[in-house]
């Protein structure tokens, strides 16, 4: 995957020394910083189809999330939660090498990344039991796409999953995360977890009322509201930094020239509290365990700032949505 | 084939190694005419066999075989369905054989072997009963080992589905004989008695079926392959044999050394009556090894 | 829900060993509970590795954890794909299956897609790639019994298998997992309990040079507590590749791990 990279941004030896060369003495080739992130653009509710959706925009990267809410039934294992799955698509017009099967790869590694980051505690689910339900909606799902939907049980962290119930054991509501990578400059993963946070804020669940009388294993009948709908509260879901090692030194929101000289990555999800809600680790080179300590502290310190941006942002996106 | 003239100097100055990867055949050949075999075998010596049981916790039976290097796991694991309406008092068998990317360098992931689904008939047709619809190759008698009758809990309303999963481990050839042989005590030995199955005239649970239960096994069949080459029959071929010489005769003899089926996929070598019936001796010979090791593997499960 | 489901749900397994209560066995904050196999929190369950398993591959080992045994063969260096573009240095593929019966209900460990892409990159960091330029190495593993903490353990017998192959390495990759159970971390959790984990570590190194190649962290932590799973799998890692380094100079391979 990396070599893949390198080839096609296609740099020339000086211009590799001049990236590293900037980022070892703390001035990037855009001018930024090395912990300066690029400006963040937020837009919601640009799909009118989805429950919610959001668009964000970091210098030439560019993501769409939307959120799907529909009506199903929670499993066995957890019969007073609601389920969300998560796909990410990489549009082969983002960056040549996505062209014909090329973004599969970079999809289900972001897809799975994205779990990892925002899979939240209280998750009462380990990776083989997750998978199982996986395998059981590819199945179920099959007049979809069948792709890798990648549950996601965001409760202590994030959403309150038991706020997705309709009737325990019987209905509940499972949610759809589509993330679309439209344009491909980097930090690819950061992106998408602040669009998915944004669509999240901009999702309204309809209210459901449920007819009484209906008894045993039948399933009750429900009359789905659409006027009334319901917010969730995002406050808590965590957002992503990723810190991208070059040479001795890491920066934030690396653009796709300076990912190609990347020796390793580490993505670390972080919530408002400052506790860390799921890290994962990309590119193969070996860290030394203080370095992805002193990583994590850092990456504390930059998502306060990423989440008052964002928070701003999206509170801009939703008033201008509101006039307009 | 056939060694070029002058090849004797070649051969002078050759070591071993060069000689049996450029020119395998005439390597073989040399040893056979000593009869003997590469491996320090005789030509109708099979490898050494072990079986032991019980090796996945989380199946309900299985068997780890190995004949020679061959490595065969089979596994079954017992799930409840409701019996189709043509037979309402019968269960069902799935049997299916894998060779999964680490058996061996030809395997690749996402590609099956072509062995694979081969080897999965041939033990379906082993194992299972079987009527009409014969493929000409197959000089077929049904051995009718299991009684799926055996396999209903409630006539009409639940019967169990044992899947039977044989995965290779190894392949060094014999894939045939190591899959069965994993097979049997596996089949044998199933269905521990644990179910639960919800009775409806009750509406409570209710077991049907207490205490351990053993499928009777009303023949056991036995296999040995063979490699029929020019006037030679080698018992228990590895891999390499296979490769070199392609005309291969399985036959399978049931415990009472009748014959269940005899398999001949092709190959080179025309096979006379009377090389037919010393693969068929062979096998009777080495069906009562068989039976030995499977007993010795059986007691020791039962001692456990 | 029905259509091509009804097929898969015409029979099921008799008894899930999912349904049962959670509270039953691990009581929230409870710091006395015992684990089901009587470990100790930080007591990893003996190690057992065996290398040449399969006989036709170029390395092989099979690894046991208590009920989760894995077998890995390495193939090669051989010839890469004919369709891969030339690459100075060597490749890496790697693959993961289950078998149909490893898992307590048929056929659920099937498809794991992204295990292969994680060993992938467990195990990149710590092969000398430019050893074998144009040729591929083929890892392959099949997890013939899932009982708990099975990709750390794949990645171990990895490892071990490609060291068995005489591929060239900076070290050995070992793993360990831990999983966060209310207050407690526990290591090297059984499948029981890795499916009423609140979070989870699964850290991938190389002990003597002290390098993480890998690093997989879900649920919340709190920076104390990051610290001491890191360094309880740290230690464990350490002690894990002894075992391991053991097993391959041919000496006594099963050890109990403290």
């Amino acid at each position: 995957m990396k070599l893949i990279i390198s080839e096609m941004v296609g740099l020339s030896i000086g211009e590799k020394h001049f990236i590293q060369g900037g980022i070892a003495q703390d001035i990037r080739s855009d001018g930024r910083k090395r912990l300066t992130p690029r400006p963040i653009n937020v837009k919601t509710g640009v799909i009118s189809q989805a429950n919610g959706s959001a668009r964000v925009r970091m210098g030439a990267t560019d993501v769409i999330a939307s959120v799907k809410a529909e009506l199903g039934r929670p499993t066995a294992l957890q019969p007073d939660k609601g389920k969300v799955f998560i796909n990410v698509d990489c549009s082969p017009t983002a960056a040549p090498m996505f062209e014909g099967r090329g973004g599969e790869e970079l999809s289900a590694e972001l897809s799975v990344a994205l779990r990892h980051c925002l899979l939240g505690g209280k998750s009462g689910s380990g990776l083989s039991s997750l998978l199982a339900i996986v395998s059981q909606w590819n199945v179920f799902e099959s007049n979809c796409r069948v792709k890798i939907w990648v549950p996601l049980f965001v409760s202590g962290a994030g959403i309150e999953l038991s706020s997705l119930v309709v009737v325990e054991g019987k209905i509940c509501w499972d949610l759809y995360i589509d993330g679309l990578v439209v344009s491909s400059d980097g930090n690819l993963l950061d992106a998408l977890g602040a669009a998915i946070k944004a669509a999240l804020s901009n999702t309204g669940i309809p209210r459901v009322n449920v007819a009484a009388g209906a008894s045993g294993d039948e399933q009750p009948e429900v009359d789905v509201s659409d006027e009334e709908f319901l917010q969730f509260d995002t406050s808590k879901v965590p957002v992503i930094v990723t810190l991208t090692k070059v040479g001795k030194h890491y920066i934030v929101d690396a653009t796709s020239e300076e990912e190609s000289q990347m020796s390793s990555a580490v993505s670390i999800s972080v919530n408002r509290q400052g506790h860390i809600c799921g890290l994962t680790k990309r590119g193969g080179a070996g860290l030394d365990p203080s370095i992805i300590l002193d990583m994590v502290s850092v990456a504390k310190t930059v998502s306060e700032q990423l989440i008052n941006t964002l928070d701003s942002q999206i509170a801009a996106a939703e008033a201008g949505e509101d006039e307009s | 084939m056939g060694l070029p003239d002058g090849s004797g100097d070649l051969l002078s100055k050759m070591d071993g190694d060069a000689f049996r990867r450029l020119f395998p055949l005439q390597f073989y050949e040399s040893h056979f005419v000593k009869s003997t075999r590469p491996d320090g075998r005789s030509l109708t010596e099979a490898r050494e066999t072990s079986s032991a049981l019980g090796a996945v916790a989380s199946a309900d039976g299985s068997a780890l075989v190995k004949i020679g290097s061959t490595t065969m796991l089979a596994a079954i694991k017992m799930e409840v369905m409701t019996p189709p309406t043509e037979s309402p008092d019968e269960g069902c068998i799935a049997i299916d054989f894998h060779m999964p990317p680490i058996c061996s360098p030809t395997v690749r992931p996402g590609r099956p072997a072509d062995a694979a689904p081969v080897v999965s008939k041939q033990l379906s047709d082993t194992i299972l009963r079987h009527y009409g619809n014969l493929p000409v190759v197959f000089v077929y008698c049904s051995s009718g080992m299991i009684n799926l009758k055996e396999l209903s809990l409630i006539s009409g309303k639940a019967a169990w589905m044992a899947y039977l999963d044989i995965y290779c481990l190894d392949a060094d050839g014999a894939l045939f004989d190591a899959a069965l042989l994993s097979a049997i005590p596996v089949v044998s030995m199933n269905d521990e008695g644990k179910v639960v199955v919800m009775s409806e005239e009750q509406g409570g649970k209710e077991a049907v079926n207490n205490g351990k239960r053993k499928l009777t096994l009303s023949s056991i069949p036995f296999s040995l392959t063979c490699i029929l080459h020019k006037k030679y029959i080698l018992a228990d071929p590895t891999a390499e044999e296979e490769s070199i010489m392609e005309t291969l005769v399985t036959v399978v003899l049931d415990s009472s050394g009748q014959l269940v089926s005899l398999y001949k996929p092709g190959g080179p070598v025309l096979a006379y009556t009377s090389a037919i019936q010393d693969c068929v001796a062979l096998t009777r010979q080495r069906a009562r090894e068989l039976q030995a090791i499977l007993d010795e593997a059986i007691s020791g499960m039962e001692v456990d | 829900m029905a259509g091509k489901g009804g097929a898969t749900s015409s029979t099921y397994a008799p008894s899930p060993t999912t349904q049962k209560t959670k509270s039953l066995i691990f009581g929230n904050n409870d710091v006395d509970w015992v684990r089901s196999d009587g470990r100790e929190f930080h007591q990893c369950r003996p190690a057992f590795f065996k290398t040449g398993a399969v006989n036709c591959a170029s390395g092989s080992a099979y690894a046991e954890f208590g009920n989760t045994k894995v077998i890995v063969s390495v193939f090669g260096p051989r010839e890469s794909k004919k369709a891969m573009m030339y690459s100075d240095i060597g490749r890496l593929n790697c693959d993961v299956s289950y078998t149909t019966f490893a898992t307590p209900v048929r056929g659920q460990g099937l498809d794991h897609k992204e295990f292969s892409s994680m060993l992938h990159k467990a195990l990149e960091g710590a092969i000398i790639l430019d050893t074998f330029p144009k040729t591929t190495v083929d890892v392959f593993a099949l997890v013939l019994e899932s009982g708990g903490s099975d990709f750390p353990v794949i990645i171990s017998c990895a490892s071990l298998a490609l060291a068995d192959a005489g591929i060239m390495m900076y070290d050995l990759v070992a793993s360990v997992s831990v999983s966060c159970l209310g207050k407690n971390l526990v290591i090297d959790p059984v499948l029981e309990e890795e499916s009423y984990q609140d979070g989870s570590l699964m850290l991938t190194c190389m002990p003597s040079r002290y390098e993480v190649t890998q690093l997989t962290i879900t649920g919340e932590w709190s920076t104390p507590k990051l610290n001491e799973g890191m360094q309880i799998c740290l230690d464990a890692c350490a002690k894990l590749a002894e075992i391991m380094r053991a097993c391959l100079k041919g000496t006594n391979s099963t050890l109990e791990e403290s």
